[in-house]
C-alpha cells in the first residue's frame, strides 16, 4: 500500500511537467478545458479537473496561452489557444524531453559516453 | 429557484476582486456545467451529477484563493523562520525582563509576596499575548502584501561555531566565573569580622548581622549554583535552558539583594553609623545609582547569554548576532 503511495507520487511528479507541454502542443488548435481534459485523458495523458483548470490559467497569465469566449452556444465557453510565445516554450521543452530520453536509454544500456 | 451550481458559484465570486468576478463566474459555470454534462452522460441523475461535480471542485473559499494567488496560510515558508527566531528572541528578551521590572517595582511599593507574584504573572501573560499576536499579525499581513519584501537572507556568518571548538574560549571564562564567585563567597563570610582595608569597619560587620539567620546563608547557596551553572555553561555551551536558568539566578539574586537595600535591612546599622552616613546629599545620589548599577548588570548578563545562545545555535539575528 505504501508502495503504491510512493509510486504514485513519484508518477505524478515525472509527469507534472509533460502536462505543460501537453497543453501548448494540443492547443495549437484552439480549445475550451473540459475538451482538452477528454482528449488528454484519451491519450493516455491523465491529468486531473482540479489541476488542468487552474494550470491553464496560470499559462495564461504568463502569456503562452491567449483565450477567447465563444457565445455561440448556450453555454459560453472559454476557448484558449497556444501564442507564439507559447510556441517558442513548446520547442524549448520538446527538445528538452529528447534530451532527457536519450541521457536515460544511454544510462539504461550502459553506453556513458 | 437557485440551484446549487448558483450557490456555489456565489460564494466562490464574492470573495475575489470586483474586477475578476465576472471572469471567475463565467469560467466556473461553464466547469461545473460540462463536468455535470459528462456525469450525466454516464447515467446519472442530473440533480445527483451536479452535486458530484461541484464536490470534486471542493471547498469555494479555496478555489477562489487559488484564482487570485492568494495564501491559504498564516504565515508561508518565506517568512515562517523570520517570524520563529523573531517570536523567539523577543520571549526570551523582552518578556523575563519586563516580567522582573514590575516584580522589582512592586516589591520596591511594599507589596506582599502574593500581590508581587499576581501582578508578575497577570503582566507576563498579557504581554505574551500582546508579542506574540502582533508579531504574528505584522507577519500575516507582510505575507499578504505585495512585492518580494524584505527577504533577510540567511548567510553563512551565521553558522555556529562547533562545541569542540569555542570550548577553549570558554575555559578562561569559567576560571574567571569561578574565582570571582569564590572571592564574593569569601568577602560575604569575611565582613563579619570587619573589613581591615577599611578603616572605620575594622572591628564591625558591614553587612547586618541578623541577616544570618537566612538571607547569607541563602546568597552563599546562590553562589554556589553561580559556580554550578559556570560549570554547565563550559561543559554544554550555552543553550536555551541554561538561559532560563542564568535568568532564574540573576533574579533570585539581585531581587531580594535590592530589596533589603532599599528597605535598609542589608547594611549594619553601627557600619552605617561608623562610616558617618549619610554623607550628607550623597546618598540621594549613591543609592538610586548603586541600584541601576545592580540591574543593569543583570540585565546586561541575561542578554548577554541570549546572544551567545543564538550566535552559538546559529539563529539569525541580523543586528545582534554579529560582532
Amino acid at each position: 500500500m505504501g508502495t503504491d503511495e510512493t509510486t504514485a507520487g513519484h508518477l505524478q511528479e515525472l509527469r507534472r511537467g509533460t502536462v505543460v507541454l501537453a497543453c501548448l502542443i494540443r492547443l495549437r488548435t484552439p480549445d475550451y478545458g473540459y475538451a482538452l481534459l477528454e482528449s488528454l485523458n484519451g491519450l493516455g495523458i491523465t491529468v486531473d479537473a482540479n489541476t488542468l483548470y487552474p494550470l491553464l490559467r496560470r499559462l495564461e497569465k504568463q502569456a503562452l496561452l491567449t483565450s477567447e469566449w465563444n457565445t455561440d452556444e448556450a453555454r459560453p465557453r472559454k476557448f484558449y489557444r497556444t501564442s507564439t510565445e507559447g510556441e517558442r516554450l513548446a520547442e524549448v521543452l520538446t527538445a528538452d524531453w529528447h534530451l532527457i530520453d536519450e541521457a536515460l536509454r544511454r544510462l539504461t544500456t550502459g553506453d556513458e559516453r | 429557484m437557485t440551484t446549487l451550481t448558483d450557490r456555489y458559484v456565489w460564494a466562490a465570486s464574492r470573495s475575489v476582486p470586483e474586477s475578476q468576478r465576472t471572469d471567475l463566474e463565467r469560467e466556473l459555470r461553464e466547469r461545473i456545467g460540462d463536468a455535470t454534462d459528462a456525469l450525466v452522460e454516464t447515467g446519472r441523475a442530473p440533480a445527483d451529477a451536479e452535486r458530484m461535480a461541484l464536490v470534486e471542485l471542493g471547498d469555494p473559499a479555496a478555489l477562489a484563493a487559488s484564482y487570485v494567488d492568494r495564501p491559504l496560510q498564516l504565515i508561508g515558508p518565506r517568512y515562517y523562520l523570520m517570524w520563529w527566531r523573531l517570536l523567539k528572541l523577543l520571549y526570551s528578551v523582552v518578556l523575563p525582563i519586563a516580567v522582573a521590572a514590575v516584580a522589582f517595582a512592586e516589591i520596591l511599593s511594599g507589596a506582599d509576596v502574593g500581590e508581587v507574584i499576581g501582578s508578575a504573572v497577570g503582566v507576563g501573560f498579557s504581554l505574551a499575548v500582546h508579542l506574540g499576536f502582533w508579531t504574528t499579525l505584522a507577519f500575516a499581513v507582510l505575507e499578504r502584501s505585495p512585492g518580494k519584501g524584505a527577504d533577510l537572507a540567511w548567510t553563512p556568518d551565521m553558522l555556529p561555531q562547533l562545541p569542540e571548538l569555542s570550548r577553549p574560549g570558554r575555559r578562561g571564562e569559567l576560571i574567571g566565573s569561578l574565582v570571582f564567585l569564590g572571592i564574593f563567597a569569601l568577602v560575604l563570610v569575611w565582613q563579619q569580622f570587619g573589613l581591615p582595608w577599611v578603616g572605620a569597619l575594622e572591628a564591625i560587620p558591614l553587612l547586618d548581622p541578623e541577616l544570618w539567620s537566612f538571607w547569607i546563608p541563602y546568597f552563599l547557596a546562590l553562589i554556589v549554583l553561580e559556580m554550578l551553572f559556570a560549570i554547565a555553561i563550559y561543559a554544554w555551551g550555552w543553550t536555551w535552558w541554561l538561559v532560563v536558568a542564568n535568568l532564574v539566578l540573576n533574579v533570585a539574586f539581585v531581587v531580594p539583594a535590592l530589596w533589603l537595600f532599599t528597605t535598609g535591612q542589608l547594611i549594619n546599622p553601627e557600619a552605617l553609623e561608623a562610616m558617618g552616613w549619610p554623607w550628607g546629599d550623597a546618598g540621594d545620589v549613591i543609592v538610586p545609582v548603586f541600584v541601576a548599577v545592580v540591574i543593569g548588570v543583570a540585565v546586561w548578563d541575561v542578554i548577554d547569554g541570549v546572544i551567545k545562545t543564538v550566535r552559538g545555535r546559529g539563529g539569525a539575528m541580523p543586528t545582534l548576532g554579529r560582532t
